[in-house]
């Protein structure tokens, strides 16, 4: 155990270029005739082509983290920086696969994925091809002409997957996107994010509140703590991948991750 | 299964027929309050397939029938075109909703034959007051719907589409129309079917044709069985509005065929 300490790192790596930069991040909500600090000096940063897991108990302020940094929130005061430049609203640099199901109802797959490329819609043959592309990539072959009411929360994720993915946006938002399947499907699409991840050259901060999940995901894990609402710890997972999930270091990482938490 | 569903559809009608038809071959109801059922299919089918010199009204139905489905068009579409965009206004944006809601909601509580009197000293006996009558009472329907669709909306599809690079004015016709498709929807089918009310109302006041005029001309002329005609058509034709306003609705809109 004592070993595995070393990895924790206090402070960012000050030495790696900074791809995203959160800088003292605080964000109240009005509720109730007072404000309720939701975050308090949050700070981090992310390099570019990293996978991040941003982990925490439920209502610690996750979501609002991956709102404010997709452009949907402006914080009360701090800084959110990607490539240098301050965020202040939606990009298409940025892309959120979300929490919940956020696909559009009256859109079959294929329209929901090609909505983002828009601009011409579906009947150009190349749009066409290139949505086909990414059903494949995403494992849909087939389901192109289902509505999202016909499909499975599996497969919906998919397709809210694939439907940022062809946008290739630089950083990817990923908010428990896998937080309602079950335990055999979520490994499943988990193996696929990691494939599709190797393949391109996205930067990923995906948010989760399962360990492992986070240590079969993350280059890099923040703990985000729900008392003093800051990140508390940060943990470097240097394992390689594909991970082996009944291994002996995974489980030393999973368990030191739950004594943070 | 649909044959059943329209043998179902029509067994009330069915029903009523027959007790009718029973109670007229018995005198149970007398004719002059209830005309026999062969009666009026006999006036109907005059005033339908009829030529002019057959008898007082004839043939006249052609006539009567264009000039209230103009007249309930008119009023019907006036009351979309402010019905829908007030709504989605009044559904987005609290300031719009603020400013508008109380005097929209003041103006509901009055009952619409309030306006029939006042109607007729601005705009006279004639299709004007009618159309007008129509739009007036089209319009809450429409509008209240159109507004509980628009509000009803979560915050992520915008986000969503913002995430997807549509811009916030496009994102009105690209998702919130869309998304409120099943609420404005109900809105005009409300709102249609409150039209022909209205269109009876409007055209009681004296104009010489219309499907309401005739129905209040054969009560002066204590012709009742033009009386039942007109009614039975007007729910007719109101029925066939109400399907045709559906099926043209989800031909134009994706959103309509797929989520209604
Ligand atoms: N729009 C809002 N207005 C007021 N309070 C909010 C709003 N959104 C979130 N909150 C509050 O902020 C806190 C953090 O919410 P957030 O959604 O970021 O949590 P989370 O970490 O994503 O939780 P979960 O894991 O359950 O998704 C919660 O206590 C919630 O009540
Ligand atoms: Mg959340």
């Amino acid at each position: 155990m004592t070993s595995l300490t070393g990895k924790i790192l206090k402070a960012p790596d000050e030495s790696r270029k900074s791809f995203l930069e959160i800088a003292d991040l605080s964000h109240s909500f009005a509720g109730n005739g007072r404000d309720r600090r939701i975050l308090n000096h949050v700070s981090f940063s992310i390099a570019r082509g990293e996978l991040v897991c941003l982990i925490g108990q439920s209502g610690c302020g996750k979501s609002t983290i991956l709102n404010i940094i997709a452009g949907f929130l402006r914080p009360t005061s701090g800084h959110c920086l990607l490539e240098g430049k301050s965020v202040i609203g939606p990009g298409p640099d940025r892309c959120v696969v979300f929490q919940e199901d956020a696909l559009f109802p009256w859109l079959t797959v294929r329209e929901n994925i090609a909505f983002g490329l828009k601009s011409g819609s579906l009947s150009l043959k190349g749009h066409f091809e290139e949505v086909d592309r990414f059903l494949e990539l995403v494992d849909l072959q087939g389901y192109g002409d289902y509505l999202p009411r016909e499909i499975s929360g599996g497969m919906k994720q998919r397709v809210a997957l694939a439907r940022v993915l062809i946008r290739s946006p630089q950083l990817l938002l990923m908010d428990e996107p896998f937080g309602a399947l079950d335990a055999q499907i979520r490994e499943n699409i988990q193996e696929l994010l990691i494939k599709l991840w190797q393949k391109g050259s996205q930067t990923i901060l995906f948010v989760t509140h399962d360990v492992q999940e986070a240590i079969a995901l993350a280059d890099r894990v923040l703990l985000l703590e729900h008392d003093s609402r800051q990140i508390r710890e940060e943990l470097v997972i240097p394992l390689d991948r594909p991970r082996d999930r009944g291994s002996e270091m995974f489980q030393a990482y999973c368990r030191q991750l739950r004594q943070g938490l | 299964m649909k044959g059943r569903d329209t043998l179902l559809a029509l067994l009330i009608p069915a029903v009523i027929l027959t007790i009718w038809y029973v109670v007229s071959e018995t005198g149970i109801i007398p004719v002059y309050l209830l005309p026999h059922p062969g009666t009026i299919f006999h006036s109907g089918a005059l005033y339908i397939f009829g030529t002019p010199g057959q008898g007082p009204y004839a043939g006249r139905f052609l006539n009567d029938f264009i000039a209230s489905l103009g007249r309930v068009l008119l009023g019907f579409s006036i009351a979309a075109a402010l019905g829908i965009p007030l709504g989605i206004m009044s559904g987005r944006v609290a300031l719009v909703n603020r400013l508008v809601s109380t005097t929209i909601n003041g103006l509901r509580a009055v009952p619409g034959i309030c306006w029939l009197p006042l109607a007729m000293i601005w705009f006279g006996i004639g299709i004007k007051t009618t159309v007008f009558l129509v739009a007036m009472a089209a319009f809450f329907p429409i509008y209240l719907n159109t507004l509980t669709g628009a509000r009803l909306i979560g915050p992520i599809y915008f986000q969503a589409g913002a995430m997807l690079g549509v811009s916030r004015f496009r994102s009105i016709f690209a998702i919130l129309i869309p998304m409120a498709m099943p609420n404005i929807i109900a809105g005009l089918r409300l709102g249609m079917g409150i039209s022909w009310a209205y269109l009876v109302l409007g055209e009681l006041t004296g104009v010489p044709n219309g499907l309401g005029a005739v129905i209040m001309d054969a009560r002066m002329l204590g012709q009742i069985d033009i009386i039942v005609v007109g009614i039975l058509l007007i729910a007719l034709i109101g029925r066939m509005c109400d399907r045709l306003l559906f099926f043209a609705m989800r031909l134009c809109f994706k959103s309509a065929k797929r989520l209604t």
